[in-house]
Parts: structure tokens; C-alpha cells; sequence
């Protein structure tokens, strides 16, 4: 009896510094292999006004991820992501129709990013800015 | 739950008799000692080396303009790319080491002797691999050591007579050593090298399973080897010890003996793989004084330069390696027992001293 005592506790003495060498050679392993903090760009951006004409689309990496910046027909701004809700394609700003369209399963948004066919199932993010003395700061 | 797991798969596919057979009713001789474990232990530091490059591979970039930045990237700004980086740079180190003493164990205690002439010859080779490897390693992070360190090495083989010019621009994929020799050594070093490491691993254990393993020639039986060449014999251990659980425990102490002293190189000597020339970029127009080799080319490195001509260097060093290469077909008188063989023991010796000195003397030099 003695000795299943003794071979119990030196089992679990075993198995607990095993799972402790475990740990301490997997958490490097992780951090190194871990996404690392603050590569996701800045979280604000500034883009000259005058950089953006009536009906155009501006690409650009915001946060880590793609947005895109529109000056509709009528002159109002619009920040969106620019991440398909469908599967994560980049969609495309399409001028002539004045709507964007992803060209991986044919989703078709509207310049405030609601879905006007397709798949996608959610709208595109909005992204808030502001315009102070002719920049616009995104975010 | 392991009993059930264990029971579920050998009434699948009868792991109980490959444990039988492997493991529990694998029998050693009674008399093995620690240094028959260096095996095992030289096992876990391939597997080791292998995982940690790998690991540097996803942030390390191959390309003369890109390389030393992105190993100074993983040195200080990626999360422990300086372990990952280190255990890798200690470790080559540490493989050769323990690679030559697995090879001195085997020697002083005669196992490379008939039936084991094979095992002799693959471990042989697979030193002047790990070798090899390290060599085109220390090319990688294209530092002012490895970039002249290479030119140095790659230089030694224009001593080969006729082909030997043509042979150094082989190896450099130029007249100099520049980005086309970091990529070819690259892909030697991370894709050919490792793959044909594995490979010469799995012959050396085929033939260690169909040999048998040797007895040490130590103790009160007889110490002569016993092998007739007549017909093939598969030299067992009737009444030895299980490999599994009692052999199984020593390797386990080598193998944390290894990491004891392995951990405590990268932890409180970790410029031990490195010079100052190593945290300098190569510059192809500036060589920087004494640039040596790494401590296991220096006795080469200090041969090459104490002969007059560096065809006799490289004569002398090329027969030295073909004898040892060679030994167990040279040496074939069966007594093993190292104090029984005082002829042997004294080349021996000398041979170690001699390596050791002409190390030092190419590191004072």
C-alpha cells in the first residue's frame, strides 16, 4: 500500500513537471508565433480633402485592415471597410454605377455599405470621420 | 483513459507486440553504461534543431540585402526570437559536441568492430554532415563572421589540384562569396542538408536494430568480439535489461543532463556562438581581423596553415578523415577492451591531444 502511495505521488510529480516543462517551452513557442501587438497600423488617419473628387473611391490600410473613402455625387463623405461581409474579398468601387461590388461572389453594396444584392449577409462597417480645415481624419 | 486508449489500439492494430517487441522485450546487455544513451540524446537535438528553424524560417529572409536585418528583427523585436534564435546557434554547437562524443565512446570502447562496420561508416558520415550544416548555417545571417568566415572555408577547396578554382566558384555560385552563395547555401542548409541528415539517421538505426547492439567491453565476461562472419546473427542480450522502462531512464537522465547544461549556455553564456563580427553586416570590401572558423574547423583551419602548401594541408587532413572513415576495416583484431589494446589507446590519446592542440593554437594564432 505503502509503495502505490509512494508510486502515485511520484507519478503526479512526474506528470506535473512535465506539464510545467510543457508550459514553459510552449509560451515562447506561442509568443513567437503570436500575431504581435501594434502592427495594425494607426487607428486614426488623416487624408487632404482636396485628395478626393466628386464620385471617387480612396483605398487605404486603416487599423490593420482595408477601408475605403468615397466623395459621393452630392459631396457627402463615407468611410467604410472595405472587407466583403461575405468571405473577406476587398470589394470594388464601381464609378459608373456609383456602388461597390465584390469581385469574388458578385456582392453588391451601396456607398453607405448597405447590401443591394448578393451574398454578403451584413452591411460594410461604417468608419466615422470628421473634416477640419480642409483634412479629413478618419477614425 | 490511457489503459483504454492503449487497449483500443492494440486490439486494432496490436501495439502490445510492437512494445513486446520494441520496447519491454528489447533486452540491452546487462553491463551498458551512460554513454550508450548519447544516441538518444544526439536524436532530440536534430529534432530540436529542426523545430527551432523552422520557427526562425517564418521571420528569417534569405536575400543578401535582407538577411541580417531580419535575424536583428528576431533578435529584438520579435516575442523570444532571441531563445528560438539562440537555441538554434548553441545547439549546432552543442550537436557536434556531443556528436564526437558519442564517436570517441564507440571508439574507446571498440563497437565500430565486425558485425558493426556499416553503423561505423553512417555515423562517419553523418558527422561530416551536421558538419556541413553547420557550415551553411553560418552563412545565414550574413554577418562580417560568416560572410568571411564562408570565404575562408569555401577558399580551403582551391587547393584541390586543376578542379579546385572551379570547385570554390561551384560552391559560391561566383567568383566571391555573395547573394548567390547565401542561396545555395540556404537551400542546402534548410532543404538538402536536413532531409539527408534524416535519411543517413534512419540507415544508422536500421542497422543498429539488425545488428543487435553491441555489449561494452567492460566487466568479468570476456571482452574479445564474439562475431563470426559466416552467416548473419542478430546478437541478442538473453537475460539483459528491458530497454523500456530501465534503459528508457537513462536516457531520460542523459537527455535532461543535456538540457541542463544546454539551458544554461543560452541563458547565462549566450554569446557563446558569437563573436563582435557577428552583430556587424557583411561588407563584401572591409575583412575584419582574425576571422576564424568555428571551434570545430579550427584544428582544420590550423592544419591548412602550418604546412607549406595548402595541397599538402588538405592531402594530410583528407587521409586522416579516409582512416577514420575506414577504421573498422583497418582495424580488425577482436579484442575491444581499451587497456588491452595500449597501441590503440595511445593513438588514441595522442590523436585527441593533437586535435585539441592544433584548436587551440588556430584559436590563439
Amino acid at each position: 500500500m505503502e509503495n502505490e502511495g509512494r508510486r502515485r505521488f511520484l507519478g503526479v510529480c512526474v506528470a506535473g513537471a512535465t506539464a510545467a516543462a510543457a508550459v514553459a517551452a510552449g509560451y515562447p513557442v506561442f509568443r513567437y508565433l503570436a500575431p504581435r501587438a501594434g502592427q495594425e497600423g494607426a487607428a486614426k488617419l488623416v487624408i487632404p480633402a482636396g485628395e478626393l473628387k466628386e464620385g471617387d473611391a480612396k483605398f487605404f490600410e486603416f487599423a490593420g485592415s482595408s477601408a475605403v473613402l468615397i466623395k459621393t455625387k452630392s459631396g457627402e463623405l463615407v468611410a467604410l471597410s472595405a472587407v466583403c461581409t461575405h468571405l473577406g474579398c476587398i470589394v470594388q468601387w464601381v464609378k459608373e454605377k456609383q456602388q461597390f461590388q465584390c469581385p469574388c461572389h458578385g456582392g453588391q453594396f451601396s456607398t453607405d455599405g448597405t447590401v443591394l444584392g448578393g451574398p454578403p449577409p451584413r452591411p460594410l462597417a461604417k468608419i466615422p470621420l470628421t473634416v477640419t480645415e480642409g483634412n479629413i481624419t478618419i477614425g | 483513459m490511457l489503459k483504454r486508449l492503449y487497449r483500443w489500439l492494440d486490439l486494432r492494430i496490436g501495439v502490445g507486440e510492437i512494445v513486446e517487441k520494441e520496447l519491454t522485450g528489447y533486452l540491452l546487455p546487462r553491463n551498458i553504461n551512460e554513454w550508450y544513451s548519447l544516441g538518444s540524446v544526439l536524436l532530440i537535438i536534430f529534432a530540436l534543431q529542426v523545430v527551432t528553424g523552422m520557427l526562425l524560417m517564418i521571420y528569417y529572409v534569405p536575400d543578401a540585402d535582407k538577411a541580417f536585418k531580419s535575424v536583428t528583427f528576431i533578435m529584438n523585436e520579435v516575442p523570444f526570437g532571441w531563445l528560438i534564435r539562440l537555441c538554434h546557434a548553441v545547439g549546432s554547437n552543442m550537436m557536434v559536441a556531443v556528436l564526437i562524443l558519442h564517436m570517441l565512446s564507440t571508439l574507446l570502447m571498440g563497437s565500430y568492430k565486425a558485425p558493426r562496420e556499416l553503423n561505423w561508416v553512417t555515423g562517419f558520415t553523418l558527422l561530416a554532415l551536421v558538419q556541413g550544416v553547420s557550415l551553411t548555417g553560418y552563412l545565414a545571417p550574413w554577418s562580417q563572421l560568416s560572410f568571411w568566415a564562408t570565404t575562408v572555408a569555401t577558399n580551403s577547396a582551391s587547393a584541390v589540384p586543376v578542379v579546385g578554382p572551379y570547385l570554390v566558384e561551384f560552391l559560391r555560385g561566383g567568383k566571391l562569396v555573395g547573394p548567390p552563395t547565401l542561396g545555395r547555401f540556404f537551400a542546402l542548409h534548410a532543404a538538402v542538408l536536413p532531409v539527408v541528415i534524416a535519411a543517413f539517421i534512419g540507415a544508422h538505426l536500421f542497422l543498429l536494430k539488425r545488428t543487435g547492439i553491441s555489449a561494452p567491453p567492460f566487466g568479468r565476461e570476456g571482452t574479445a568480439n564474439p562475431f563470426e562472419a559466416q552467416q548473419y546473427h542478430y546478437q541478442g542480450h538473453p537475460g539483459g535489461i528491458p530497454f523500456f522502462p530501465n534503459y528508457v531512464l537513462q536516457d531520460l537522465t542523459s537527455i535532461s543532463i543535456y538540457f541542463a547544461v544546454f539551458l544554461a549556455v543560452v541563458f547565462f553564456w549566450p554569446g557563446m556562438p558569437f563573436t563582435p563580427d557577428a552583430f556587424v553586416p557583411a561588407d563584401p570590401f572591409k575583412t575584419p581581423a582574425h576571422i576564424k572558423p568555428e571551434w570545430y574547423f579550427l584544428a582544420n583551419y590550423q592544419t591548412l596553415k602550418i604546412f607549406p602548401s595548402e595541397l599538402l594541408g588538405l592531402s594530410v587532413q583528407a587521409a586522416a578523415m579516409t582512416f577514420l572513415a575506414l577504421l573498422p576495416f583497418i582495424d580488425r583484431s577482436p579484442e575491444r577492451h581499451p587497456l588491452k589494446r595500449p597501441i590503440f589507446l595511445t593513438l588514441v590519446i595522442a590523436g585527441i591531444l593533437l586535435w585539441i592542440a592544433l584548436s587551440v593554437w588556430g584559436h590563439l594564432s
